[in-house]
């Protein structure tokens, strides 16, 4: 059984996700994490704590500084910066900057305003950029700072960045960056250019490179799981949450396990190729964060993992005499355990086999054990499910939504159908259970899914008889298809302002066959040039036309820049494209885009002048309260008060100001953030090459404030 | 103290075994090896004991009719070493080679549920029918008002007049002179099983141990004339409900020590302290509920153990033998040889099987092409159970099946709120329900792979009632699921007791019209729970139950054309009004209602309220304040500026958190009881005060208990 080789309780709560660990000396490693009330703590186990410059020691505690931050911190890492020093840097991010600090000689390295927030940190190298860079992840944009903290990288992502790792995806010796967001995806950046995209089923809150090309990740939604590359090799759903995840070896076997530890309090160590447990512990409260270090200084690297009251627990790796057998198990009581369990399920299921025929034989099977035939759910053996998929354009009661129709072959009902699907249901299911009045053979279950991606649906259908007791369960997986939300119409309502246009050295065919594969249509579109398709969006965003002449010479007509980009990457896929030049024109999008930024641009200017407002205000503050203080001392009463008095008002205009100050704020971050989606956007209507270099020259344009050559580039890509 | 360290072995797996069907034979010599026996659900007698870690079998009986109970007896005066069991409305005895001596049809209306032996006399049981046989000849008979979970007699040999418990649902032991009821003795829950303490009863042989269905322990003494209550084990962290007990001396110090096994697999071990009051010496989570347990030896001779066998059928071992030897590098690869070869014939029995298996689906497969056959799956068991928890006033329901559970579907046609259960490890998901469609609750709990047990939390609205449906699919194939059903009665949150408390004041509902006992019964019953669902014997019955959630109380009384409801909670008695009339006019049957309200009772029912109330309000503040005082803490070297209130807060901060997360949304559920002693007050009156209920509201959220009453006085 492995024990931990060492505990500590540090007194100090811990932030979840936001725990590091850093030699600032190039010596000793210090646990580092964000607490309460904006402060960072350093935990200094080898050294008494320095306090000075941003830092004091903590009260009794002397082996802890503090680092008052005075801002909520949202994310914390350390690394090297320098790559001339061996001494780590540490990075602190919150929702309006990122400061680098050198802990040892108490100084900034470098403090950066960051708009766009900081959700997530990482230090290192990043692909062929030679010095290494603290990668922050915020609302849609992701940026690269060197030790001077040149923003020296910069790319956008579809949504609000959650966590980020840097991972030899290609296995080439240079360090991929991989992105988990809101939206669900994984993205994977070699420089700045995406080389390979997964949809998961919820956001990607943790990420963390294992051996080689492989990654280990988890969801907000309880799932942990590991890919290598963009195959994934498991995963596995809790009902709690993933607090911290990490690779490290902890039975000796060479390769690293993925340490996961739960909000539950619980840790696990889990095999990276089967996702089986072979180590767990257990903590009283959520874990905060797990990392690895040599923390007693004796030359082995420990695996460190810290609770949310402060304790912490470090474990070495098994030695090897135990044969990853770290669990106090006996193994072979369990596989004797194991092998007596599956012995006893198959004796069930011949026993129900067994009865089965038995009850064949009978002329009366409701004889079996006292049960009339309704109860026990006998149904006859040739009993089929039928399932299909139909877009139901919808009426007044209900609204538009894909149906699937289940039924039985027979007289037979469907008491229930239960439909596990990710990312398409509140939950993971949906159940559709009838009164028990309405019973009948077919069930008709509405599906609205939100985004357009393909989805396998579980189907498991319970069939018997009324008033049954018991059901035979139908399982059945039915895929859903990419674009399964649009149906096909002849005449459209109104044209689509929006067009991309493109050619392809594809024949006609190879889009035809693409879009039956990924549309829900009721009956295969013919192949013919030229292929003119058009379908309405039942979501609302209006029509989709799709025109391929026989030259290849392809136009996308929608006003949706969203759905042009995914119909764009899904076909790019599908027809093998590796880089893709368009040219696109979407004039509502680009009104909307105008607006924006002439928003953007007002927001800064109040900014600015809210910021010397304040500085004006603090100015008068120091004089009123000399001038107040001045009074007292002289027993002015009258005026003291005065003074007084007039500082409370300034006082107050300056928490109104401040308050003005966080609306307009948040107003210029949503505003960015919508910017930061429009090069996303104009991004993905390419593929390859151009994508990337349209996303670095609209980035470029926004920067100089250059905005009719920034709509050029959405318009026509640029070189 | 002698820290216990038992380490877990698996001998064999049977059927389903129902509570109290295991027993080891008795030794030949002090310590020496035992064997175990156990009746199971396909009606099979397993008898078998270890030999080199092996199981060697003595006997196997034939399949019959499942086992309900297996009991030891033998002669008086000479070793307890026949087996009996109690299997359909017979009961067979067994020598310890497996020769059947006895096969005694009983003639009862229907199979025993409880049984128990002693020298030549016989107790059987039925749902409410005690019978009493010696040498098989009827002796003595009584009808219990309740169901009779369990039973045992006290030694013969220490009392002049036969005497005999029953552990009957209605949370009484029920003590019987011959045929008749000597007294009851009031206990803490639905009694579940009985054992005599130390298997003799002590050294007068009236001390009896009894354990309940939530999970409390405790030993009563019984006296010629009263009961004495000696000790109890409350049931604090919520483990299961109480299967089996027995006592052994396993931590070896001379003293029997208690073993317990409970329906959520947890076996536990209790040593005596020097009050005699049990102490916990050890625990150990089993996967499944532990149907019975027992000390002995089993696996080598001087190792003590505890052999527990579970609902799937497990026969497991906690043994004292250290099981990795230290001894040398050659004895472990000696133990390793003899599990290795178990291991091979394990594997060959299985691919023997799987082959087989495959034949069978084959064959099963085939028969979808033909049109007249039928596919017809056996039921697969159950063990279920839905009860009310008095301690945080919910409802638990769990659900174990023998193979692993793959999704279980909860749809309830009343609104509920479902609680996370710590040890649940499924992932439940809601589904969007219709209420037009009959549903309010849809969840799907998906299972991790070897899950075979569920539990669910529910809390109930009382007035709201309806039917709580779970469809459970195991992963047994081919696949089937089967649908239990649980009724939320309209005063869900009620339960039985044996007391009331006159002094209280009381409204009073009467209800006259022209019904008979039975129907008026039903009426009563289709609104409370843990009443018998038999009409009770005799002209009038009379019931009292409490309000677990709020300790008001309610006696209902009535007979033939007349019942009379009592409750000093005015809520309660609008509750009934509602549903009995409802009742009524279904069955077409005329009643006339009158009603007596005392004012009081509402000033009464807020004072019980106000100290829960007050409590849950200063903790909802003291928990507010943790973080910020622990911040101070941090940053402050003296503590000692701060009150001494804070202080208490910050020592006790992980408690109180404790606590305030056990109770989730305790204060909401006291405001709703709260609203609705104010609605049904005047709802009596004829007034519809539903637009004051803001102002209500308004009033709770700065509480004081005096202008809380005064605002009901005024309204």
């Amino acid at each position: 059984m492995l024990v931990p080789i060492f505990t500590l309780k540090l007194n100090h709560k811990i932030n979840t996700r936001m725990l590091t660990i850093g030699c600032y000396d190039g010596q000793h490693p210090c646990l580092t994490a964000a607490t309460t009330a904006g402060k960072v703590f350093i935990h200094n186990a080898h050294n008494r704590g320095i306090a000075s410059g941003r830092m004091s020691v903590s009260g009794e505690n002397s082996d802890i500084s503090l680092l008052n931050i005075q801002q909520a911190v949202s994310a914390v890492s350390a690394g090297k910066l320098d790559p001339t020093s061996n001494c780590d840097s540490l990075l602190v991010g919150t929702q309006t900057n990122l400061l680098a600090y050198d802990v040892i000689n108490n100084s900034d390295l470098f403090y950066k305003d960051t708009p766009d927030g900081v959700n997530a940190v990482v230090v290192g190298s990043l692909g062929t950029v030679e010095m290494p860079l603290a990668v922050v992840g915020g609302n849609c944009a992701i940026q690269g700072f060197d030790l001077e903290g040149n923003d020296v990288f910069w790319t956008v992502t579809g949504d609000n960045v959650c966590s980020l790792a840097l991972c030899d995806f290609t296995n080439d010796g240079k360090m991929e960056l991989i992105v988990g967001s809101e939206d669900y995806d994984i993205r994977v950046f070699q420089d700045d250019e995406i080389i390979a995209e997964m949809t998961e089923t919820e956001a990607i809150t943790l990420l963390c490179p294992m051996m080689h090309s492989r990654f280990g990740y988890a969801l907000a939604n309880g799932t942990v799981g590991v890919y290598d590359r963009t195959a994934r090799y498991w995963r596995i759903k809790s009902k709690n949450q993933a607090i911290a995840i990490h690779a490290f070896d902890l039975d000796s076997d060479g390769v690293p396990e993925l340490i996961t530890g739960w909000s539950n309090g619980k840790i696990d160590a889990r095999s990276d190729r089967t996702g089986e447990v072979i180590f767990k512990d257990n903590f009283s409260v959520s874990l905060a964060g797990i990392v690895e270090g040599d923390y007693r200084m004796d030359g082995k690297t420990e695996l460190i993992c810290c609770a949310v009251d402060g304790e912490v627990r470090g474990y070495l790796p098994a030695s090897r005499d135990l044969k990853g057998n770290l669990m106090d198990t006996n193994t072979e009581q369990d596989a004797v355990r194991e092998l007596s369990q599956r012995k006893q399920n198959l004796l069930l299921e011949l026993k129900n086999y067994e009865e089965n025929a038995r009850a064949a034989q009978s002329n009366r099977p409701s004889g079996l054990g006292g049960m009339d035939t309704g109860q026990m759910g006998i149904i006859p053996a040739n009993t089929q499910l039928q399932t299909s998929l139909t877009v139901d354009p919808g009426d007044e009661k209900h609204p538009p939504h894909v149906e699937l129709f289940v039924a039985t072959t027979n007289e037979t009902i469907l008491r229930t159908a239960l439909i596990f699907a990710e990312g398409i249901f509140e939950g993971e299911s949906h159940v559709v259970h009838p009164n028990v009045n309405n019973l009948s053979s077919e069930l008709k279950v509405p599906i609205t899914p939100p985004k357009d991606v393909p989805v396998d649906l579980h189907i498991k259908a319970f069939v018997g008889m009324k008033g049954s007791t018991q059901f035979h369960v139908f399982e059945i997986t039915r895929q859903l298809p990419r674009f399964s939300m649009y149906i096909p119409c002849a005449k459209l309502p109104q044209e689509p302002q929006g067009t991309v246009t493109f050619t392809v050295q594809e024949r006609v065919q190879r889009v035809v066959l693409w879009i039956n594969q990924n549309f829900l249509l009721t009956d295969e579109w013919p192949a013919g040039a030229p292929l003119h398709f058009q379908v309405v969006s039942l979501r609302g965003t209006g029509a989709l036309v799709i025109h391929m002449e026989g030259n290849g010479q392809v136009t996308i007509k929608t006003d949706d820049m969203d759905l042009a980009g995914e119909v764009i990457q899904s076909m790019a896929v599908f027809l093998g494209i590796e880089d893709l030049q368009v040219t696109s024109d979407f004039p509502g999008y680009m009104e909307e885009l105008k607006n924006i930024l002439i928003k953007v641009d007002e927001f800064s200017s109040v900014r600015q002048k809210l910021t010397a407002e304040m500085a004006d205000h603090s100015n008068l503050i120091r004089s009123m309260v000399v001038r107040a203080e001045d009074a007292r001392i002289l027993a002015d009463w009258k005026n003291m008060r005065k003074y007084y008095m007039e500082l409370f008002d300034l006082n107050r205009d300056l928490i109104n100001g401040y308050k003005i100050r966080c609306n307009n704020h948040t107003e210029l971050l949503s505003c960015l953030k919508l910017v930061n989606q429009a090069i996303q956007r104009a991004g993905r209507l390419r593929v390859g090459r151009p994508k990337t270099i349209v996303v670095n020259a609209c980035r470029e344009a926004f920067k100089t404030h250059n905005i009719d050559a920034l709509f050029k580039i959405m318009k026509v890509g640029a070189t | 103290m002698m820290e216990l360290n038992l380490s877990r072995v698996d001998y064999t797996q049977v059927a389903v075994t129902s509570p109290k069907t295991m027993k080891l034979l008795p030794a030949s010599g002090k310590r020496a090896i035992q064997k175990v026996t156990v009746g199971d659900h396909e009606g099979v007698v397993t008898c078998f004991g270890m030999k080199k870690k092996e199981t060697v079998p003595v006997f196997k009986t034939l399949p019959s009719q499942a086992i309900k109970r297996l009991e030891l007896g033998g002669p008086p005066g000479s070793v307890a070493d026949r087996i009996f069991v109690s299997s359909g409305t017979e009961v067979r005895g067994y020598s310890k080679k497996g020769k059947q001596f006895l096969g005694f049809n009983t003639n009862l209306a229907e199979p025993p549920q409880a049984m128990y032996v002693t020298g030549s006399d016989l107790f059987l049981t039925g749902t409410y029918v005690f019978n009493h046989f010696h040498d098989l000849k009827d002796q003595n008979y009584f009808l219990a008002p309740d169901k009779i979970n369990d039973v045992l007699c006290l030694p013969l040999d220490k009392f002049s007049l036969l005497t005999s418990v029953l552990a009957c649902q209605d949370r009484v032991l029920r003590v019987l002179q011959e045929s008749d009821l000597l007294y009851e003795v009031e206990v803490p829950g639905p009694p579940q099983t009985l054992c005599l303490l130390n298997g003799n009863g002590g050294v007068e042989g009236n001390e009896l141990l009894y354990g309940t269905s939530d999970g409390k322990v405790g030993m009563v003494q019984i006296n010629s004339l009263s009961p004495s209550h000696r000790w109890e084990l409350p049931n604090e962290k919520g483990h299961g409900g109480i299967l089996c007990l027995d006592n052994y001396d396993i931590t070896s110090d001379g003293v029997q020590d208690l073993l317990v096994g409970r329906d959520d697999g947890l076996v536990e071990v209790f040593g005596y302290n020097e009050t005699d009051e049990p102490v916990l010496r050890f625990s150990h989570q089993l996967n499944e509920s532990v149907t019975s347990i027992q000390g002995g030896v089993v696996a080598t001779a001087g190792y003590d153990e505890i052999v527990a066998a579970t609902y799937a059928g497990w026969i497991q071992g906690l043994t004292t033998e250290p099981q990795e030897k230290e001894a040398g590098p050659g004895d472990e690869v000696q133990v390793n040889v003899e599990t290795q070869a178990r291991i091979k014939t394990l594997k060959q029995e299985l691919e023997e099987i799987q082959q087989k298996v495959a034949r069978e689906r084959e064959k099963y497969q085939a028969t979808a092409h033909s049109s007249k056959a039928i596919s017809a799956v056996p039921f697969f068991n159950i063990n279920d159970k839905f009860t009310l928890s008095k301690d945080d006033a919910s409802y638990t329901l769990s659900l174990e099946v023998q193979s692993a559970i793959d999704n279980v579907l909860l749809q309830s046609d009343v609104p509920i709120d479902l609680l996370d259960v710590e040890k649940n490890s499924a992932v439940v998901s809601f589904s969007a329900t219709e209420p037009e469609s009959g549903n309010f609750l849809l969840a799907t709990y998906r299972c991790q792979a070897n899950t075979t047990r569920l539990e669910v939390k529910i809390r109930s609205i009382e007035g709201q009632y309806g039917t709580i449906q779970a469809y459970v699919t195991p992963r047994i194939q081919p696949k089937t699921c089967q649908v239990r059903q649980y009724s939320i009665k309209p005063l869900s949150l009620h339960q039985r007791t044996h007391s009331f408390d006159e002094s209280r004041p009381m409204n009073v509902l009467k209800i006259s019209g022209n019904f008979s006992m039975a129907e008026i019964h039903s009426w009563v019953c289709f609104c409370l729970p843990e009443l018998p669902e038999r009409t009770p014997v005799g002209d009038s019955a009379t019931f009292y139950l409490l309000n677990t959630f709020l300790d008001t109380q309610l006696e209902c009384t009535y007979r033939k054309g007349e019942g009379i409801f009592r409750s000093d909670n005015i809520s309660t008695i609008s509750i009934l009004k509602d549903v009995i009339t409802k009742q009524a006019t279904h069955r077409k049957v005329n009643i006339q209602i009158t009603y007596d309200l005392s004012d009081e009772s509402i000033p009464h029912t807020l004072q019980l309220i106000h100290p829960r109330l007050e409590y849950q309000l200063l903790l909802a503040k003291k928990v507010q304040l943790i973080d910020a005082l622990k911040e101070l803490q941090i940053h402050e070297t003296d503590l000692s500026f701060l009150s001494a209130e804070y202080v208490n807060i910050l020592e006790n901060a992980d408690e109180l958190q404790a606590e305030y997360k056990r109770q989730p949304c305790a204060l909401e559920r006291l405001y709703g009881m709260i609203t609705d002693l104010f609605i049904d007050k005047h709802k009596f009156k004829g007034v519809n005060v539903r637009t004051k209920v803001p102002q209500l509201m308004e009033l709770l959220d700065n509480y004081d208990l005096q202008t809380v009453i005064d605002f009901f006085q005024l309204n």
